[in-house]
């Protein structure tokens, strides 16, 4: 791999390491599966792509927006689950479904090229040294900033209420934790950082794309399970940090399988390889567990 | 203090499974009473704990806490009223947060939760005193998950839990039921002393007549979703659990199994 190849990497890693956070808060947080981020990641790109090239909105600012559109979209899900008792896994599908042709209409189109217009990376080319080279720094900066807010959150009243009422729904309530509020947030929180993700990504790739959602779900849970199964996840803290690192390794899997030439893959074969990655992942994981527990039982 | 006025419960209402839990429940428990509650399974004893709690809600009746009318509030809108400790002992506290996160968790309950740091200097302090008053090593262990806790350990914690904070009543769902004899005796006698020194109102359900005898001040019997048999002052005191027993084929004029109510 080239330079260039391993810093693409890292961007699309670092883009990739918000949607885990996301799916870290849903699935390990919440204990809830929300499958809305396959529809809110495009949404995400569909209303930043919009917003700039349309409306000449500052690119900061169009991504601020996207996040607060995914935002409504963990919302919604949430409130077909909690209000109206939709099945958690089936009111994601239905939220991104419908989301799809909402992302037609944003664009206008299946995409929306950003070719020439701004993004939040054009002011990287005032330092002199290549942009390729700084937008990896931007994004992994952005994914810090994110994780540090993220854990700090977490640590709060709210957010040790949030946790509780994942973990423990009913002694949640005991305590007085409205427990169907705290899903709303939660799903909220987690798709504006998918959607945040998404916008990002449109703008590194210059182009936001209605079909760009497929397997969004399945590589924002690797990062979380590869993440979590390599480096220790006892505290938030811990656990929020392997979600990215997870999300990197995960990009560099894919990547190095597509780079080996002998095993003849192409680009549009990465859903294969992101499937087969997952799937070992999870045995991995499994059977990691069954030998810890064969290697700690002889102990007295 | 807790008021509750021909309450009733039916699960699975207009279905061929429709039970009727809680057929007219009139109870008046007063400020610092402490009440047990026993029963053969399937009496609604824990229908009607939940019931108070706000877990289950009462399909008609009254319900009152203080004065308050929370009939149709939902079990998280009662909880600065009610605290309450599971039978399950992993009920009670949240495993995947540390001992002081869960404290901070059950100060929330009577206090506004913000969006600041949940556990505090002082917070710890606390916590540190009360947990080392169990005498069981927790204080050293306040940022250890509760879920490396013992049974035991987890619910004398989540006694100090439901403890914290200003709430007057108590709820106990056969909180030593689930603990060896040995534990439940030291949760048991924790439940009195905390009960006693904060002049606290507390409902326990039990399976065992001679615990519910020997606690607190006054002892309902609950059969068929109804108050068969209530007792309090001298005449509780002079009741022992053959007497119990006697009273209850005589009210019911059914002879009772003897493995649906704990003799011990």
């Amino acid at each position: 791999m080239s330079l260039y190849e391993i810093l693409g990497t890292l961007e699309i890693g670092f883009v990739f390491g918000l949607v885990a956070l996301g799916a870290f808060l849903t699935f390990r947080v919440l204990d809830f599966p929300d499958l809305t981020v396959e529809g809110s990641f495009p949404l995400g790109a569909a209303v930043c792509a919009a917003l700039i090239v349309t409306l000449d909105v500052n690119p900061w600012l169009a991504t601020l927006a996207a996040a607060l559109a995914g935002f409504a979209a963990g919302w919604l899900t949430a409130l077909l689950n909690v209000r109206f008792g939709i099945l958690n896994i089936l009111a994601g599908i239905l939220v991104a479904i419908a989301l799809y042709s909402i992302n037609l209409r944003i664009m206008g189109g299946p995409n929306k090229p950003l070719l020439g217009d701004p993004t939040v990376f054009v002011w990287l080319d005032g330092f002199g040294v290549p942009t390729y080279k700084l937008t990896p720094i931007l994004l992994g900066a952005i994914v810090l900033a994110v994780l540090v807010g993220l854990n700090l959150f977490l640590r709060t009243g709210y957010g040790i209420a949030m946790r509780a009422a994942g973990a423990n729904p009913q002694m949640a309530a005991a305590m007085g934790i409205d427990v169907g509020l705290m899903k709303l947030f939660g799903l909220a929180i987690a798709n504006a950082l998918t959607a945040m993700a998404g916008a990002l990504f449109a703008q590194v790739f210059g182009a936001a794309d209605a079909y760009m959602g497929i397997g969004v779900i399945i590589v924002g849970l690797a990062s979380v399970i590869v993440g979590t199964s390599i480096l220790p996840s006892r505290t938030i803290l811990q656990a929020t940090f392997a979600c990215i690192v997870g999300a990197v390794l995960y990009r560099l899997a894919v990547a190095l399988s597509l780079n080996a030439g002998w095993l003849g893959l192409q680009a549009s074969d990465v859903q294969l390889v992101t499937a087969i990655l997952v799937a070992f992942a999870l045995i991995a994981q499994r059977s990691g567990a069954g030998l810890r527990r064969r290697l700690t039982r002889g102990r007295p | 203090m807790i008021s509750l006025t021909d309450i009733h419960v039916t699960f699975n209402k207009g279905t061929p499974l429709e039970t009727k839990a809680l057929r007219g429940i009139d109870l008046a428990i007063p400020a610092g009473e402490f009440l047990t509650v026993i029963g053969s399974n399937g009496a609604g004893k824990s229908t009607a704990l939940n019931m108070i709690a706000g877990t289950i809600l009462a399909e008609r009746g009254r319900v009152e806490v203080d004065g308050k009318d929370v009939t149709r509030l939902d079990a998280h809108r009662r909880a600065p009223f009610l605290s309450r400790v599971f039978q399950d002992p992993k009920m009670g506290t949240c495993e995947s947060l540390t001992i002081l996160e869960n404290f901070a968790l059950a100060h929330g309950r009577t206090r506004p939760r913000r969006f600041r740091l949940a556990t505090t200097r002082s917070m710890r302090d606390d916590v540190k005193d009360r947990v080392a008053a169990l005498g069981l090593g927790l204080e050293n262990r306040l940022d250890d998950k509760v879920g490396l806790l013992s049974g035991g350990q987890r619910q004398a914690v989540s006694l100090l839990m439901a403890t914290t904070g200003d709430t007057r009543v108590l709820l106990l769902d056969e909180h030593t039921a689930a603990l060896d004899p040995k534990t439940g005796a030291f949760v048991l006698d924790l439940t009195r002393e905390l009960v006693a020194t904060l002049g606290l109102t507390a409902v326990m359900v039990t399976h065992s007549m001679a615990q519910a005898l020997s606690t607190g001040d006054r002892t309902v019997m609950l059969h068929g979703g109804r108050i068969i048999f209530d007792a309090a002052g001298e005449r509780r005191a002079a009741l022992g659990v053959e007497d119990l027993l006697h009273l209850f084929k005589e009210q019911q004029g059914t002879e009772l199994s003897d493995d649906s109510l704990l003799l011990d």
